[in-house]
């Protein structure tokens, strides 16, 4: 289907937004976040880089409720809503946790149910970030897959491409509000993917690796890489929280009301004690361990079952980090010591 | 919209009894809902309401399906609190989970069990069903260890009517005795021979502490027993037990549904396999 062309992105999300929630890109500072939409909201921004906040929490909230003992507790009616801005990288990353939470052999029915009714409206990338690498992990700056609706600014306006059936009948739903996009906007749109990709290339090139990053990290073993990037690491956390594929979480035992409740809460395996079990015994007591399981599970752990990489190169975790730790870097360095 | 049972979902649990077993372990028997069918060396998620889920693998024979038993040693939150609750409570279980021992690939072979510990509960459940068709197999060898004499579980049946059963061997070990123990005393490497079993047409079942498991693995690796030979049942954090919340890897596997049970040649190669 030929896109089409609008010349203000509040129409679009009016209409969106009449079917269910919306969330939009708001900025704060120098990030984004999202925000409700509501009608009265001037004309969106759009974000020319990903959000800040991670998409799985539309799928995989912080904190929610589980099972309920001793009733039977299934999953909750969720509303269909929509969520506008995302990046090729977020759809990756939705890829990711699908292959975990939806396709292997047990299912969460949690995430499951979030994700059915999940409408998705991404965009074009006009301006990468500096820590920005997804380019070396396949992803580039604007999505062909995965989307509902795919946003791209041109002069006066935007072009809109339809993904999906469902959004195919959003924009057939709301005819009038569009037009047919012109020959030279879907030139000028190639063009400007074209000049963001060569940006994104052009500032990782001294990131680029001449092995598979599966082959680097299981070639790591005994580097000193890991125990230097411990040494500069707070253990914060965020690397692993503001990760749009990290997926670790625990369940939580709780008394509530009147009624006891297991709570799936986020975890991350940056957290020290988290693979001790009773006794004491620990595998990964030592941070560098940690950092280095951390990479294994990205890039060889799950490659191995699910053959793609567990990271998409949106480069968050960088972004993120109170510490001093930039995967791309660290990859780097590991491939340097692997060529030597 | 499609349904999707729950998976965290613990189904209701009483508890009909509890056994104590050693200064450290109770068993406990309970009766699920519904019945729970499992293999031996599955595992299940006990829940204690608003304390806390933890997994255990039922000592009972898989064959008696209205209750289950599982022994528990006291280690920590709700091992403690398991110890402190009362017959006629509701727990919670979910399960059967994860992969049990292959018996069915041990027809026609002598079967070497060396265990240690509380490492005894999953190896009894397994014990009684392969004692149940003792005659596929060649013999049951089994080497057990405990720190004391008080330590060992299920004391009654293992000093007395497992030993009297034809084509089973068990030998016992502590590693401090006491003034009535005329068995061996050292750890259970001691009391493993490379004639205990004919090597080349056996297999290893091994279950119990790390450490335990370290050096018996070792010792066998030894006697020549083939990585492939050996079966270990592992342990490692875990919370979901369904393969999706990252705590229990070992490698690129979930020991909660790869596992429980993998042979030594499956994860030999992964760092700290053992802590
Ligand atoms: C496959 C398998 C089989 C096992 N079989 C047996 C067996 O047959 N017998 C036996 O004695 N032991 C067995 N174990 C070991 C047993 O699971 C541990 O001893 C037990 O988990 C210790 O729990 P704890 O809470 O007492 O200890 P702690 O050291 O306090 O454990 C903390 C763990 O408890 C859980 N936890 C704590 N608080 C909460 C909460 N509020 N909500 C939810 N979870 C919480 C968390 O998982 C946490 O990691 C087995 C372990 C595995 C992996
Ligand atoms: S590891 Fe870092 S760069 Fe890779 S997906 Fe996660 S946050 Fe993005
Ligand atoms: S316990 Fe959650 S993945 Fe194994």
């Amino acid at each position: 289907m030929e896109p089409a062309f609008v010349e203000n992105l509040k129409v679009l999300c009016d209409a969106i937004a009449s079917e269910g929630e919306l969330y939009i890109p708001k900025k704060v500072n120098s990030h984004y976040v999202f925000k409700l939409y509501t009608s009265s909201d001037d004309e969106p921004v759009l974000n020319e880089i990903r959000v800040c906040t991670p998409v799985k929490e539309f799928l995989f909230p912080i904190r929610e409720l589980a099972a309920v003992f001793p009733n039977e507790y299934e999953t909750q009616d969720v509303k269909p809503f929509a969520v506008f801005g995302l990046k090729d990288c977020d759809l990756r990353s939705i890829e990711i946790l699908d292959k975990v939470f939806s396709e292997d052999d047990f299912k969460d029915p949690f995430y499951i149910s979030h994700r059915e009714k999940m409408f998705i409206i991404s965009s074009d990338c006009t301006e990468p970030a500096k820590s920005c690498f997804c380019c070396l992990f396949s992803g580039k700056t604007w999505p062909d897959k995965g989307f509902d609706l795919n946003v791209s600014p041109v002069e006066c306006g935007f072009l809109i491409e339809v993904g999906s059936d469902k959004g195919k009948k959003i924009l057939n739903k709301n005819k009038q509000l569009f037009k047919k996009a012109t020959p030279q906007l879907i030139q000028q749109r190639d063009e400007n993917r074209k000049k963001a990709d060569e940006i994104l290339t052009s500032q990782n090139a001294e990131y680029r690796l001449n092995n598979p990053a599966q082959k680097v990290v299981e070639s790591s073993d005994g580097s000193q890489l890991f125990d230097i990037e411990a040494a500069g690491c707070v253990e914060c956390q965020a690397c692993t929280r503001v990760c749009p594929t990290c997926h670790c979480f625990y369940l939580h035992d709780t008394e509530l009301k009147n009624y006891y409740g297991k709570m799936k809460m986020w975890d991350s395996c940056m957290r020290m004690s988290y693979a001790a079990v009773a006794g004491g015994e620990n595998p990964r007591k030592i941070l560098s361990d940690r950092i280095k399981h951390r990479l294994m599970h990205k890039f060889s752990y799950y490659m191995q079952r699910y053959g793609i990489d567990m990271c998409v190169g949106c480069g968050r975790c960088i972004d993120a980090e109170s510490g001093t730790m930039d995967i791309r870097k660290l990859l780097k360095q590991l491939n340097g010591e692997l060529t030597k | 919209m499609i349904s999707h049972k729950n998976p965290y979902q613990p189904i209701g649990a009483e508890l009909i009894n509890i056994i104590d077993e050693s200064p450290t372990i109770k068993s406990f028997v309970l009766k699920p809902e519904k019945p729970i069918i499992f293999e031996a060396g599955q595992f299940v998620e006990l829940t204690v309401p608003g304390c806390g889920e933890a997994p255990f693998t039922p000592s009972s024979v898989p064959s008696q399906k209205d209750t289950m038993e599982i022994s528990i040693m006291k280690a920590g939150k709700v091992t403690a609190q398991l110890h402190e609750i009362k017959k006629g409570a509701t727990l919670g279980l979910r399960g059967p989970l994860g992969k049990g021992y292959p018996i069915d690939n041990f027809c026609g072979k002598e079967i070497y069990i060396v265990g240690g510990g509380v490492g005894l509960a999953p190896i009894r459940s397994l014990f009684l069903a392969l004692v149940e068709r003792k005659k596929d197999f060649v013999s049951i060898v089994c080497r057990y260890g405990a720190k004391t004499p008080e330590d060992f579980i299920y004391k009654k049946t293992l000093f007395g009517d497992w030993q009297k059963i034809d084509g089973v061997q068990i030998k016992l070990t502590v590693d401090k005795a006491n003034g009535q123990w005329k068995d061996n005393v050292g750890v259970v490497t001691t009391i493993l021979k490379p004639d205990d079993v004919k090597i080349a047409n056996a297999v290893a079942v091994v279950c119990g502490p790390p450490i335990m498991m370290k050096f018996a693995t070792l010792k066998l690796l030894e006697f020549g027993f083939k990585p492939d030979q050996i079966y270990l049942s592992m342990e490692k954090n875990m919370s979901c037990g369904i393969g999706l919340c990252g705590h229990c890897m070992l490698g690129k596997y979930y020991v909660c549904k790869d596992g429980p049970v993998f042979t030594y040649s499956q994860i030999k190669d992964y760092p700290k396999i053992w802590d």
